[in-house]
């Protein structure tokens, strides 16, 4: 019985995170089209600008996590006003251009940090027991400002004006600009919410395991399985598939062998591109 | 294509292209470019021939990926993970079973095929954005698998160094042995690739890029066309990986066969050189692949940071070929190529011709 209960409490806490680390990646996607690979970039900038924070300016955990976030948006801003701006409409070149850029942020910081794992201090400290499994409190946090941030994601994008112009351009790019829905000022809004829900993610991570110089591309490996099963572009299938994924991962690593830990997302994540490959929730794309 | 005469020059075969070597001036360029490459060991010292390899090898990988993702529609970011069974099928029965190098590569070659058969079935049903982030997956699959399973694979270290290929006499002998086969192969590899391509077949592959459904249309299978690209490129991609893992420049390592930086540099370099002409992703590779090595050896102390240039160069080599992918997208090669043309129009007095099949 406990075994149980500690699976399902393990599953949903990486299952938030997982939800987390790939809406942001999930809207870019839905709005302009845009397989975002500096996706790993934002997170690993999250968790590393959080540590300077409290390093070089001397702030609290909070003020650093907020300083971090405010940074990461206005990173991930210029990603797309600047370089990403220019090529949007090729594919390929989007996703060569955006590889370069997680490329020139990974080396950075492996310039400026080299390869040994900085941990991130907590933002609530001590520890909590949910039926019989202890955990730390920070991760209960965790799981509940996940929730909170994706609940208010979902409240913006249904029922404000502007998460309901992001909504358009992700469904018809012609229509929304017949509208009259400036797409410029959509994408930038997009890609500032999708900055700081991957700085939250990499700060998250960063406390939950380590920050070293090369951790954002296992979460970007999660926000692909998640972002495929769950249908690109869709929000509401990214929380659903980072669910999946999560148990999956979680039950895999329990009953079966803890090899196996993030094996199993990437055979589901082969298996529904070749027998659905738009995904649970993806609508078909369009030329 | 209605009268027989049209379609005879509308088509390319092979003798029709031998004829054709001796009519341009590109071509006399060519030549002489592999005659300096056969040549080169009477003026580079054994060091620099090693480099060569090195660089010959990844010009193979290059070339191995331009064949399918420059000519048909199914752009691979995947390509490593041919090169990583490849090699590491050949080490492993070599090691393991003690098999002779030359089998191994000859399974490997088998092996890879089936990979690009398994690889090829469901691209097929997928297309755009799909297909960028299905082409991810293997190699980062195969990544996994080699960490998981390291006491066969060897994780992220590899596997241990195995008997080599060719080894004659001393080291400068054997390094000068190596060197002929490194560019025997690469011509080979090269030759395959530019047949094809050249051939009715390669125009086929292009129409598929342009629009599939045309090629359907006019009675073709695109889905037969798309899997031979995939399966031929990845026999040159695990041939290649394969022979690199036994020389003396390569090991069956991630960090040699597997790592996303190699698909990006061989992105890099394809796009540098002008994706979908075979000749340019390989002088884009030759080009790149000294760039890249040249700029580890520059002793320069970068002002104002106190930091060593090699230290950076990475950032620097990145940011410069972000740059250049944003403002020169057709590649340098093409720009330079129709520069020339025009040069040589002017010259001789004829119209010059932009078609970039070189």
């Amino acid at each position: 019985m406990s075994f149980i209960e500690t699976t399902i409490v393990i599953a949903l806490l990486i299952s938030a995170l997982y939800a987390l680390l790939s809406v942001g990646f999930t809207m870019i996607f839905g709005v302009g089209g845009v397989l975002n690979v500096a996706h790993a970039a934002f997170l690993t900038l999250g968790a590393y600008l959080m540590l300077y924070g409290i390093q070089l300016f001397g702030l609290g955990p909070w003020t650093a996590t907020l300083f971090s976030l405010a940074l990461v948006g206005l990173f991930s801003v210029l990603v797309y006003a600047g370089p990403v701006k220019l090529i949007e409409d090729d594919p390929i070149i989007v996703v060569i251009v955006t590889l370069l850029i997680f490329l020139i942020v990974e080396e950075f910081i492996f310039v400026i940090e080299g390869t040994s794992p900085k941990s991130l201090p907590v933002l609530v400290a001590g520890r909590v027991t949910i039926s019989s499994t202890t955990i730390q409190s920070n991760q209960v946090f965790m799981f509940f400002l996940s929730w909170l941030t994706i609940i208010a994601l979902l409240v913006f994008v249904n029922r404000t004006t502007l998460g309901k112009a992001i909504q358009a351009v992700s469904m018809t790019k012609r229509g929304a600009t017949l509208v009259g829905i400036n797409q410029f000022r959509i994408s930038t809004t997009t890609w500032l919410i999708a900055g700081v829900l991957a700085g939250l993610g990499g700060i998250f991570l960063g406390t939950f395991q380590t920050a070293v110089y090369n951790m954002g591309l296992g979460p970007l490996i999660i926000a692909f399985s998640v972002v495929i099963l769950g249908g690109l572009g869709s929000i509401k299938g990214s929380i659903i598939a980072a669910h999946i994924i999560g148990f999956l991962e979680t039950l895999t690593t329990s009953l079966v062998s803890p090899r196996l830990t993030g094996l199993a997302p990437l055979l589901l994540l082969v298996i529904v591109l070749v027998v659905k490959p738009n995904g649970l929730f993806g609508r078909e794309e369009l030329e | 294509m209605s009268t027989p005469t049209e379609a005879d020059t509308d088509r390319t075969t092979v003798g029709a292209l031998l004829t054709n070597l001796s009519l341009s001036p590109r071509h006399y360029v060519a030549l002489l470019v592999v005659l300096g490459l056969a040549s080169a060991p009477l003026w580079l010292g054994t060091l620099t021939l090693l480099q060569m390899m090195s660089a010959f090898y990844f010009i193979m990988f290059v070339i191995s990926w331009d064949f399918v993702s420059g000519y048909t529609d199914q752009v691979s970011f995947g390509h490593t993970f041919f090169f990583a069974i490849g090699g590491y099928t050949s080490v492993i029965l070599n090691l393991e079973l003690g098999l002779p190098p030359l089998v191994g590569i000859v399974v490997a070659i088998v092996l890879t095929s089936i990979a690009g058969v398994l690889y090829a079935i469901p691209a097929l049903r997928i297309g755009g954005h799909y297909l960028a982030l299905f082409t991810l997956m293997p190699p980062l699959i195969l990544g996994q698998l080699f960490i998981m399973f390291s006491d066969i694979f060897g994780g992220t270290r590899g596997l241990p160094t195995p008997d080599p290929l060719l080894q004659v006499g001393d080291f400068a002998t054997t390094a000068l042995a190596n060197y002929f086969l490194a560019l025997g192969i690469l011509l080979l590899i090269f030759a395959i690739s530019f047949v094809i391509t050249r051939s009715d077949t390669g125009k086929i592959f292009k129409a598929i890029r342009e629009d599939k459904y045309v090629v359907s249309a006019s009675g073709l299978n695109p889905a037969k066309f798309k899997i031979f690209a995939m399966v031929v490129s990845a026999a040159l991609a695990g041939f290649a990986g394969a022979m690199f893992a036994h020389s003396p420049v390569g090991s069956a390592t991630p960090g040699q066969l597997l790592e996303l930086t190699i698909i990006i540099d061989i992105l890099l370099a394809s796009i540098l050189g002008g994706v979908g002409t075979i000749v340019g992703p390989a002088v884009g590779g030759f080009i790149f692949w000294w760039a890249r090595q040249l700029s580890d050896n520059i002793e320069w102390i970068v002002p104002g940071l106190d930091v060593p240039f090699t230290r950076i160069n990475l950032i620097v080599f990145y940011v410069l070929t972000l740059l250049i992918m944003l403002f020169i997208p057709r590649g340098i090669f093409p720009v330079l190529l129709d520069f020339g043309r025009s040069i040589w129009a002017r010259i001789t007095g004829e119209s010059s011709d932009s078609s970039l099949d070189g």
